[in-house]
């Protein structure tokens, strides 16, 4: 039954990113330009995802692993230079001390703390950086003398590359006995701790999984972009929009949050002729699906299949 | 077989804040034996058991199992030296199927191993196959019925190849049939050399399965023995029961020509799928006092909940001819049906008379005060300590205080769930001459709901039994006094093919 | 002399901290909400007087009173079309509506800052003051504004004091923050006892707004940060105790005015960022929580 049900979402899977491939021979680059922010946006969404769903702590400022990641791979790049692929490992791993740093006060705390602490890591590295302007470039921002690729189909490529090697990582992990593990301590932990699980020890990975890949990813997003600022990679309504992709596309599927980080994107351009109230529509419209459509895209489908 | 005990628990105490839960506690489980932790609610079996777990710490005492002293480690460290449990209620996973769950059951604790070892999947099979999951194997948990649902759990444990099992109120929400059924799957741990423990609340349902069984009160240990040694031990019945029945006289003929004022007709509740009422119907009359006996875990709570509207429920519940279902909660006790409930439910941080004042809340002021004066009568100790603060307050002042506040209400009807629950045997005598008071002086009616026998009788006019989610028999109170006084703590009456009791035990359900 | 004018200044600000503070408190109390539009509803009523006290003419205490009016409003609103839905949603697991709720909020106070925004622009707006005119304390300058400021707050708090310490009323919605199905089994439909909760709540984050719209300023950049202070107060204080958050109010409050005048004025909000990162390490319940 979900041998054959999985069978086939692999296939729309495949099918879907032979598709996506295959866009720069049909599309403009302004529209693979918004795509390949989508792309990135759908890491970052996975890697919440894998921590809400799977170890079930929710980060309301995943803006804050990004962040370090991508101004950590910035300022490397931009004091000494050294070539992209260091920044970005250097990025992640700072990301990683930053993810636990957060999951230290989470395996302490319950309900509503933890997720003021994570609110408040974003609302600290965004006042770091205002701080230390002279280094990070401030409420501005700052340039990286480095980009990936000057052409928009290669810049395409590499990020639908990166978010496939990614979902395949991500999503087989949720698949295997370890995502099996992490859902069980995320849900029930007392259960999972009666069947002989660690369960502090699993979440402490799942924060590393977490933060790992989202530092690495917000550091290639600044080296597609050639610039870090706060609005981009820290900004608490950039983490909202995350959450907001996660939900939309199914909790705890790790593949909806890419089809919901697309979604959004991909609308968010559409409405950029509204201005300001641009915003305003995608948070309306997120609220409404947390209202009435709380289980997201891939969450109805799965149950619909559930049922069955 | 090896008599070295498997499971040897000396001196376990545990205290929560000021409140002792758990006060030295011992016992030794050998392999192949069955032991039942008894106690009603508030007696700490449950705590007991989730110290052996490790899901709570204990203050002190030592935890063996197989020589291995294991008081203070981490739950999963218990688990992996062998103790499994049993859980009553668990949260599954809605997106796994019923394999997958006993598949995880069967994984070890490690960061790095991605896919499970082939023999694991056989394995799963052939568990599913023994709790009889084996047709449903491949479906989610949200399609089973609650029965397969405790298999489940039931076959994540046999997974873990305990050496010890711990099981969780074993037929609570069960079917006659269905908890037949259970018991084979228990009887096979004992076969197969597991030292079992098992925890509820009452002797009458492990008595078929236990070996020994060890009956605790207020986190003490109160007897120790075979079923029927504990169920006809002096102290176990007073605490209990309430010891020995006496009958009041009560000259109170003329409320039975009075019209039933609460008609409640084939009530059903399930909680999560686990039947917690099947079909109950009882009557009071206006002006009459009924009290409901079972046994803690019978469904008298339930039932109360039900009738307040505070639980969903099938059937239908009548007040003053009005039919309940669709009324909020507020909405029934405003309507003048007023429930005390076990849990008491006071503001912990308010003074007693501030408790009161809001009991009075709706009631007019003129009539407040007086209502205040009559209170302080009946209970006199409240009027002494008015400026306490709730908390602060003993067992039985704090239950007095619920009586009063609700009374405050001015309810027609007025449910009382458990009010003996914890209390002193002194305080009980104070209850009960205030609950005498206040049926001579006025003409409310009282449903009580209660374990102890003793203390519910007096006052009655009628009785019902509640027992496993069914009344199964109803009555006088010298009737009762005569035909269920000594049976109702023993083995249960005999049933016929449908699981109906029958035989001189008399009245059958509805 | 720059020690008296702290002291004065930041009276005045923590006591408006205090006032808005107190409010989001009392919503967790009562119905265990964190309220992350809090800011938002701040933001309109600051908005709305001022647009109403001075563009649309109406002077500037009827724009006053129009403005907690519309904070008053947005509370419902915020209780009524965000929370409540998602309370009673069938289709949310109840473990996951706390979580649910919070964003809720925190989207629909985006939703209000990108609304207001678009509305009136991000620049700043400051509200003409009620009474104008300077005092000198001691030698140090300080507009009547600020002291009626710190004046109004002790009031409202005051009164907010008499009402839930000595009414009826005021008790029921204490003792539905210790035990709601208490007050249930008692027959109080609690459904109308948030609805005063709400009530009390969008007061006094209106009046909050409007003061501050007349004594900083206020701009829909703000509406974030308005919020934030908001929570470090009440977790530093103990989530649901209105004293610890009006104890930590002046805590912040000094803080801030401290690190504005003796630092610099950019760095106001990090010391109380940093305070409550301290405390959530160190003792989660704050000073005076007891949840």
């Amino acid at each position: 039954m979900t041998v054959l049900m999985r069978s086939r979402a692999i296939w729309v899977a495949v099918l879907l990113a032979v598709v996506a491939a295959a866009l720069p021979w049909w599309i403009s680059g302004y529209l693979l330009g918004v795509l390949t922010v989508a792309f990135y946006f759908g890491v970052f969404a996975m890697s919440w995802d894998l921590l809400f769903g799977f170890a079930g702590e929710v980060n309301f400022g995943p803006t804050f692993l990004i962040g370090l990641g991508a101004y950590t791979a910035a300022i490397i790049d931009a004091r000494w230079g050294l070539p992209i692929p260091v920044c970005v490992v250097a990025g992640g791993l700072v990301a990683l001390v930053g993810g636990l740093l957060l999951a230290v006060p989470a395996l302490r705390l319950r309900g509503p703390y933890f997720g003021l602490v994570t609110l408040v890591a974003v609302l600290l590295l965004q006042n770091a950086i205002v701080i230390f302007a002279g280094i990070t470039g401030g409420e501005i921002g700052m340039m990286v003398p480095d980009v990936m690729s000057v052409d928009a189909s290669h810049n395409y490529w590499i990020a639908l590359a990166f978010l496939v090697v990614c979902a395949i990582l991500l999503f087989g992990l949720s698949r295997s006995a370890i995502g099996l593990i992490l859902q069980a301590s995320g849900q029930d932990a007392i259960g999972a701790q009666a069947l002989g699980f660690d369960v502090t020890r699993h979440k402490l990975v799942a924060f590393c999984i977490s933060a790992l890949f989202s530092g690495v990813a917000g550091a290639m997003l600044v080296f597609y972009q050639g610039t870090a600022s706060v609005s981009t990679v820290v900004d608490l309504s950039v983490g909202v929009q995350i959450i907001i992709a996660a939900v939309l596309g199914g909790r705890r599927t790790i593949l909806g949050a890419v089809l919901g980080s697309i979604f959004l994107i991909v609308a968010g351009e559409f409405l950029r002729p509204l201005g300001q109230l641009n915003t305003f529509v995608v948070a309306a419209v997120a609220l409404a699906a947390l209202l009435f459509f709380p289980d997201g895209l891939l969450g109805n489908l799965l149950r619909v299949k559930e049922r069955s | 077989m090896n008599d070295a005990p498997l499971l040897s628990v000396r001196g376990l105490t545990k205290r929560f804040g000021g409140l002792v839960a758990v006060k030295n506690i011992g016992f030794d489980i050998r392999p192949g034996e069955i032991l039942g932790l008894i106690g009603p609610n508030g007696s700490g079996k449950s705590t007991v058991m989730k110290l052996i777990m490790g899901i709570e710490r204990p203050n002190a005492g030592s935890v063996k199992v197989d020589g291995v002293e294991m008081a203070g480690w981490a739950p999963h460290r218990i688990a992996r030296a062998g103790v499994g449990i049993v859980f009553q209620h668990s949260r599954p996973l809605h997106r796994q199927t019923v394999l997958e769950h006993i598949k995880l059951a069967l994984l070890p604790d490690s960061l790095v191993k991605l896919a499970a070892e082939p023999h694991v999947h056989q394995r799963a099979r052939e568990i599913a196959e023994r709790v009889g999951l084996a047709a449903v194997m491949h479906r989610h948990p949200a399609t089973l019925p609650f029965a397969d649902l405790r298999r489940m759990e039931m076959a994540k444990a046999i997974a873990r190849d305990p050496k010890v099992v711990l099981v969780d109120e074993p037929f609570a929400g069960l079917t006659v049939e269905e908890s037949a059924a259970f018991s084979e799957l228990i009887r096979g741990f004992r076969a197969e050399g597991r030292a079992v423990l098992l925890v509820d609340h009452n002797v009458k349902s492990l008595s078929a399965l236990a070996d020994r069984v060890l009956a605790m009160y207020l986190g003490e240990y109160v007897a120790e023995g075979t079923a029927e040694e504990v169920m006809r031990n002096e102290t176990v019945r007073r605490v209990y029961l309430g010891g020995k029945l006496e009958l009041h006289q009560r000259d109170r003929a003329a409320a039975n020509a009075k019209q039933p004022i609460l008609e409640v007709a084939d009530v059903r509740v399930l909680y999560d799928k686990a039947c917690a009422l099947d079909g109950v119907g009882l009557q009071v009359r206006e002006g009459e006092f009924v009290s409901v006996v079972g046994l803690n875990g019978a469904g008298k709570t339930t039932l109360f909940n039900a009738v307040s509207g505070l639980v969903p429920y099938k059937g239908t519940i009548r007040f003053n001819g009005q039919d309940l279902r669709g009324m909020s909660g507020a909405a029934i006790a405003r309507s003048g049906l007023v429930q005390c409930p076990e849990t008491r439910e006071l503001f912990g941080d308010m003074t007693v008379r501030e408790n009161l004042d809001l009991g009075g809340y709706h009631v007019a002021d003129s009539v407040r005060a007086q209502q205040l004066a009559w209170l302080f009568k009946l209970f006199p100790i409240l009027e002494s300590r008015q400026s306490q603060t709730a908390r602060t307050l003993s067992g039985g002042e704090q239950q007095m205080l619920a009586i009063a506040r609700a009374l405050m209400t001015q309810p027609k009807l007025l449910i009382l769930d458990e009010p003996t629950l914890g209390l002193a045997p002194v305080i009980l005598e104070q209850l009960s001459k205030a609950l005498d008071a206040l049926q001579k002086s006025t003409p409310i009616t009282v449903l009580l709901g209660e374990q102890n026998v003793r203390f519910a009788l007096p006052h009655a006019d009628r009785v019902y039994v509640l027992e496993h989610a069914r009344i199964v028999w109803e009555g006088s109170a010298p009737r009762f006094e005569q035909e269920m006084g000594r049976a109702f703590l023993e083995a249960a009456p005999p049933r016929d093919s449908n699981g109906m009791p029958t035989g001189e035990a008399g009245v059958k359900v509805r | 002399m720059l020690l008296l004018q702290i002291l004065v200044d930041g009276f005045a600000i923590s006591s408006l901290y205090a006032l808005g503070a107190i409010g989001f408190t009392l919503i967790f109390g009562v119905s265990g909400i964190l309220n992350l539009a809090h800011g938002g509803v701040m933001l309109v009523a600051a908005l709305m007087g001022w647009m109403l006290a001075g563009e649309a003419g109406l002077g500037t205490y009827f724009g006053t009173l129009l403005g907690v009016l519309a904070g008053l409003v947005t509370a419902y609103i915020t209780y009524l079309m965000v929370v409540r839905p998602i309370q009673r949603s069938a289709a949310i697991p109840g473990e996951e509506k706390e979580i649910f709720v919070l964003t809720g909020t925190l989207l629909w106070g985006i939703m209000i800052q990108q609304g207001m925004a678009w509305l009136f622009t991000d620049n700043p707006v400051t509200m003409r003051p009620l009474i104008r005119g300077v005092a000198n304390l001691g030698g140090v300058r300080v507009p009547y504004n600020e002291i009626m400021i710190a004046v109004v707050c002790w009031a409202v708090i005051g009164l907010l004091w008499l009402f839930v310490n000595r009414t009826r009323a005021g008790k029921a919605l204490t003792a539905a923050s210790m035990n709601p199905r208490g007050l249930t089994l008692l027959g109080f439909e609690l459904s109308r006892i948030y609805l005063l909760a709400w009530s009390i709540y969008g007061v006094l984050a209106g009046m909050a707004g409007v003061l501050l719209a007349s004594f900083l300023g206020v701009s829909t950049n703000n509406a974030g940060q308005l919020t934030a202070s908001a929570f470090s107060i009440v977790v530093l204080g103990g989530l649901g105790s209105v004293s610890g958050s009006l104890m930590a109010a002046y805590v912040v409050g000094y803080l801030e005015t401290i690190t504005a005048y003796l630092v610099a004025p950019t760095l106001r909000p990090l010391p109380a960022l940093l305070l409550l990162v301290l405390v959530v390490y160190i003792r989660p319940q704050g000073f005076l929580g007891r949840r």
